[in-house]
């Protein structure tokens, strides 16, 4: 299993295009809107802060469904098929997969946090960085499953139009693009409900120096059940196919 | 006594109305060198699939060196080239046949799998990057690589060139040699002829004939000097009727 993951791990530094798109839409978002809002105070930071960790949620959740619904093009290749005649189980195959997804949600949150600490001197203690880090790489455990959901279930050519409604809906009403806190009441109350502004309050809570709230852990919780049973049930379906 | 390399026993296999397999027992000493012909949807692919665990049969029980299919291929005794299996983007030739080394217990050196499989000159090139031969030789040198006591190939030499295929077979033939055991499958019926010990020839879901290519030939009445191929036709044309056609199974010599 840790050979599976290091021939992963080593295609994609080999192919950083996909990284790269997920680096480059949230930091030029943050250069160009962050200002707007600059003296402001969103779900307790300041607004710099709380912007800051809305997009670099963006970024990752980006990187991670992209990683899991290529797993799309794999099984279309034949890939699964290959790795199904070797002594590796599918089981572990979805938790490399699972793994490498959520690990591509590291950069976005690194060069987000760069450019909010340089364009808006945005300071936290390392111990607070850290923290934001490893909660917005944990955090994204449901979404590196909803991306294999998607990968397993759809056909190539659709898994990529999928994913981007997923994702552009996921992280618009989850308020990680605008803040939730400028939405009308009823699309507030559904963003309080999706996994995107539950993952992102991960951060904010974390940065303002409290624990996340039990509300929003167990909303994430559902959401990651929900959505692992559909990536297996999407997984069985596909092989069943011949 | 050492359990078969393969046993097939009772399997039948529907889509939908069609009976891809009916009711197919064979089976496979450790060590023989096997061909599986007949035309296309014969059933050559889905008696593999089900062969390798990749597709549950509808009725039968299928064993590898004794143990469930699924058990073998986790233990790392068997290894497969499919049809429709392939490799993903990004990785390169050397990648993949370095993972496949980690993930069998008892993998051969690499670069005698590069060597035997003829993929060495391009073994830093990514595997989207190779011609349609060069990618079935990287396949082959995945399916080496770790050893495997049972190596199922089906139609393996499909787009390779003359070269390419003759590199291939000697490879086969000098992997069977150790006593590997290997079954594979093709339309190119003078390579049953000249690397098999035995060809089992399918036709509509059944073993319409199996044994030693001479056999073959003259089961089908055709001279032994007459090219397989005749004998192939006569065999899974002239087969009689509704009922399909029968099996007309002969010992193998040994």
């Amino acid at each position: 299993m840790r050979a599976y993951l290091r021939f992963e791990l080593r295609r994609l530094v080999r192919d950083p295009r996909l990284m790269f798109f997920s680096i480059i839409g949230p930091v030029a978002t943050y250069l160009i809107f962050s200002g707007w809002s600059a003296g402001e105070r969103l779900e307790g930071l300041a607004a710099p802060v709380a912007v800051m960790i809305g997009l670099a949620g963006y970024g990752a959740v980006a990187g991670v469904l992209m990683v899991g619904s290529a797993v799309s093009q794999e099984r279309a290749v034949g890939w699964l098929r290959q790795l199904r005649v070797t002594p590796l189980t599918s089981g572990q195959v979805v938790a490399v997969k699972t793994l490498i997804g959520s690990i591509t949600a590291i950069p976005p949150v690194i060069a987000v946090g760069i450019v909010a600490s340089i364009q808006h001197h945005v300071e936290l203690s390392a111990g607070r960085w850290l923290a934001l880090l490893l909660l917005m790489w944990t955090g994204t455990v449901p979404f590196a499953l909803l991306g294999l959901a998607i990968g397993y279930g759809v056909s190539p050519h659709v898994a990529v139009p999928v994913n981007f409604l997923v994702f552009l809906a996921l992280s618009v009403l989850g308020g990680l693009l605008v803040p939730a806190a400028y939405f009308p009441d009823d699309l507030r109350h559904l963003a309080h409900a999706l996994p995107t502004y539950r993952y992102a309050e991960l951060g904010w809570r974390s940065a303002a120096g409290q624990p996340p709230t039990a509300t929003g852990l167990a909303v994430l919780a559902a959401w990651t059940l929900l959505f692992a049973a559909v990536a297996a049930g999407a997984y069985r379906r596909s092989t069943a196919r011949r | 006594m050492e359990a078969p390399a393969v046993r097939l026993s009772g399997i039948t296999r529907r889509f939908g109305a069609v009976r891809a397999v009916d009711d197919l027992d064979l089976t496979i000493e450790t060590g023989a060198v096997v061909a599986l012909l007949g035309p296309n949807g014969a059933g050559k692919s889905t008696t593999i699939s089900i062969m390798l665990g990749l597709v549950p049969p509808g009725t039968g029980t299928v064993a590898l060196f004794g143990e469930p299919a699924a058990d073998a291929v986790r233990a790392g005794r068997v290894a497969a080239m499919l049809q429709d299996a392939g490799f993903v983007p990004g990785a390169t030739v050397r990648d993949v046949v370095e993972l496949a080394r980690a993930l069998y217990p008892r993998p051969l050196g690499t670069d005698r799998i590069l060597a035997t499989a003829g993929v060495t000159d391009f073994a830093n090139r990514r595997v989207d990057r190779l011609s349609a031969g060069e990618t079935q030789r990287a396949r082959f040198a995945f399916a080496l690589a770790g050893d495997p006591r049972l190596l199922v190939l089906d139609e393996p030499t499909t787009a390779m060139d003359v070269a390419a295929r003759q590199q291939f077979w000697t490879a086969i033939r000098a992997y069977a040699a150790d006593g590997h055991t290997v079954l594979f499958s093709t339309h190119q019926l003078h390579e049953a002829d000249d690397v098999a010990d035995r060809i089992v020839v399918l036709a509509a879901g059944r073993i319409v004939a199996d044994g030693p290519p001479a056999r073959i030939r003259a089961m089908a009445g055709v001279g032994t000097s007459a090219r397989l191929d005749t004998a192939f036709l006569a065999l899974t044309t002239d087969g009689p009727d509704t009922d399909g056609p029968d099996t007309k199974t002969i010992e193998t010599e040994h």
